[in-house]
């Protein structure tokens, strides 16, 4: 009964949801509604679950002295006096949520992603060789667009930027539409293994 | 050690000094390199400035972004709010993410300073941070009724007593969303609130992202695209040339450099502030880092052929 009531209720609801969208009536307008309500119930208890998660990892990682615990305590007391003046002082401009936000969240979150740029170039200096017809193209290909990217690519000939905008709206649109098709198709057959009892990993444990 | 090695083995700290230097010098001194429109930001821009001056009309605004894209998305966040507080169009504005209400707090607050008369809850209503759990219901709740999907507002005031909501009931009220993130969020617009309910879907993404998106552009399932910094930049200039001038979006005038020229001689102080500039001062370092890139690429590149042809000379 412990597997078999899970999947019942997966199977129901699932073929409820697929039958709202195919058929347009009152019964599944009301169907839709009250899901919306319950979920919106729901849905908030995931972030006191996740918190509960955060602080429990993260207190074995001290008390266990496990490597590189000593992030664990930044990230318990990130948490506590970030929630802590939130709950205090609330979180509108000029409130010291905010503070905290522009002065550790901002630089610390755009230090991250600038790093890229230099990850990027060293890697691209280092491993974009033409050692095939393929990376060939790929070099030429990329050269364009990033020329074709910036003003300079306009300042030395518009044709840099047209053949950008063909690379994007053509082979780059027809590869995209190949990996979305099959993306679809794959998300498909998962949900249905999954609201026919096939695919069972989400239940957690052995089969 | 032989040329063709010393070319491919450049010591990565120095790349790293160019690349830093590269980056900062156009920063420092800007170079002013021009910006060119493109259609998928020309498009965003004709969309949005459909709804100026309509009290039954408004966007959408999804900050589903962190600070790690800020460098790119902030910039977009400040040029669409600039142009719907000069343009008097209605701006609703919501995110999924806890760090993404603090950044539209920040956005508002910094656009909001030069337009004094801008009311909250009159012109523009934040929405505030909804759990992302929270987003499927939301989104296809909209298209019933924006008060009571979405509830309250980020100061916790009942949607329906708002002045702003007076006459906006569902998606028929929303010209266009406009979802702003450094992820694949907005094709969950166009699979809940577009395929069922018919509403507009734009998107600004990182520029990693913006590659994606054509299959939609070219569907009409996104009606506009900001990629990255450049489409920042593009739309900071649609706002500079046609919105500061109150003047109609010409696609024709858009891309007319000279004329583009002429409006920049007469723009009001606001358009100058370094805040409604930071994409095209941003783009300046981003054009010399990409001459940059291609430069090592290439050098990298001299120095395998030359090993390729020693070693078929040794054979």
């Amino acid at each position: 009964m412990k597997r078999q009531i899970p999947l019942m209720i997966v199977l129901i609801l699932g073929l409820l949801f697929v039958a709202h969208v195919f058929i347009p009536s009152r019964i599944s307008a009301d169907y839709l509604d009250w899901f919306l309500k319950w979920t919106k119930v729901i849905g908030p208890f995931a972030i006191v679950l996740g918190v509960f998660s955060l602080v429990y990892v993260h207190y074995n990682k001290i008390k266990r002295k496990a490597p590189t615990w000593g992030y664990s305590i930044v990230t318990l007391v990130a948490l506590v006096i970030t929630t802590a003046v939130g709950f205090i002082w609330g979180i509108q401009e000029g409130t010291p949520y905010m503070w905290i936000f522009k002065n550790f969240n901002v630089p610390l979150g755009a230090t991250m992603f600038s790093l890229l740029a230099f990850y990027i170039a060293s890697a691209a200096y280092k491993a974009f060789r033409a050692r095939s017809i393929e990376a060939t193209v790929l070099l030429i290909a990329a050269i364009i667009v990033m020329l074709g990217r910036v003003s300079i690519g306009q300042a030395i000939t518009h044709w840099i930027p047209d053949i950008t905008e063909w690379i994007l709206n053509v082979p780059n649109l027809a590869a995209k539409r190949g990996i979305a098709l099959g993306v679809g198709l794959g998300m498909t057959a998962t949900s249905l293994k999954i609201m026919l009892g096939i695919e069972r990993s989400y239940l957690g444990g052995k089969d | 050690m032989k040329f063709s090695d010393r070319i491919q083995k450049v010591d990565r700290r120095i790349i790293y000094m160019i690349l830093l230097l590269a980056v900062v010098l156009p920063l420092v001194f800007r170079i002013g390199f021009k910006t060119y429109t493109t259609t998928p930001v020309e498009d965003l821009y004709r969309h949005i400035d459909a709804a100026a001056g309509r009290d039954d009309m408004s966007i959408l605004m999804d900050f589903t972004h962190d600070p790690g894209v800020l460098p790119e998305l902030y910039p977009m966040d400040l040029a669409i709010l600039r142009h719907c507080f000069e343009r008097n169009i209605k701006v609703f504005t919501i995110s999924f993410l806890p760090q993404g209400a603090a950044i539209i707090q920040m956005a508002l607050s910094e656009v909001k300073e030069d337009y004094p008369n801008i009311e909250a809850n009159v012109d523009y209503c934040n929405f505030g941070f909804k759990p992302w759990s929270t987003k499927l219901p939301i989104m296809l709740g909209m298209g019933d009724d924006i008060a009571e999907a979405v509830e309250t507002n980020s100061e916790g005031l009942k949607l329906e007593n708002l002045p702003i909501m007076q006459n906006m009931k569902n998606y028929d009220n929303i010209q266009v969303v406009v979802e702003i993130s450094g992820s694949s969020m907005g094709q969950f617009w166009v699979t809940y609130a577009r395929a069922k309910f018919g509403v507009d879907v734009a998107v600004g993404l990182t520029a990693v992202m913006a590659a994606d998106v054509y299959p939609y552009l070219q569907s009409g399932q996104f009606v506009g695209s900001l990629g990255g910094l450049k489409g920042a930049a593009e739309y900071e200039q649609l706002v500079d040339i046609f919105a500061m001038n109150d003047e109609e979006f010409s696609k024709k005038k858009a891309r007319d450099i000279k004329w583009v020229a002429a409006q920049y001689k007469e723009l009001p102080a606001i358009a100058k502030l370094y805040k409604y500039n930071k994409a095209r001062i941003g783009m300046d370092a981003q054009a010399v880092v990409h001459v940059l890139i291609i430069f090592f690429i290439v050098l990298g590149n001299i120095g395998y052929f030359l090993d390729q042809r020693a070693q078929k000379k040794n054979k």
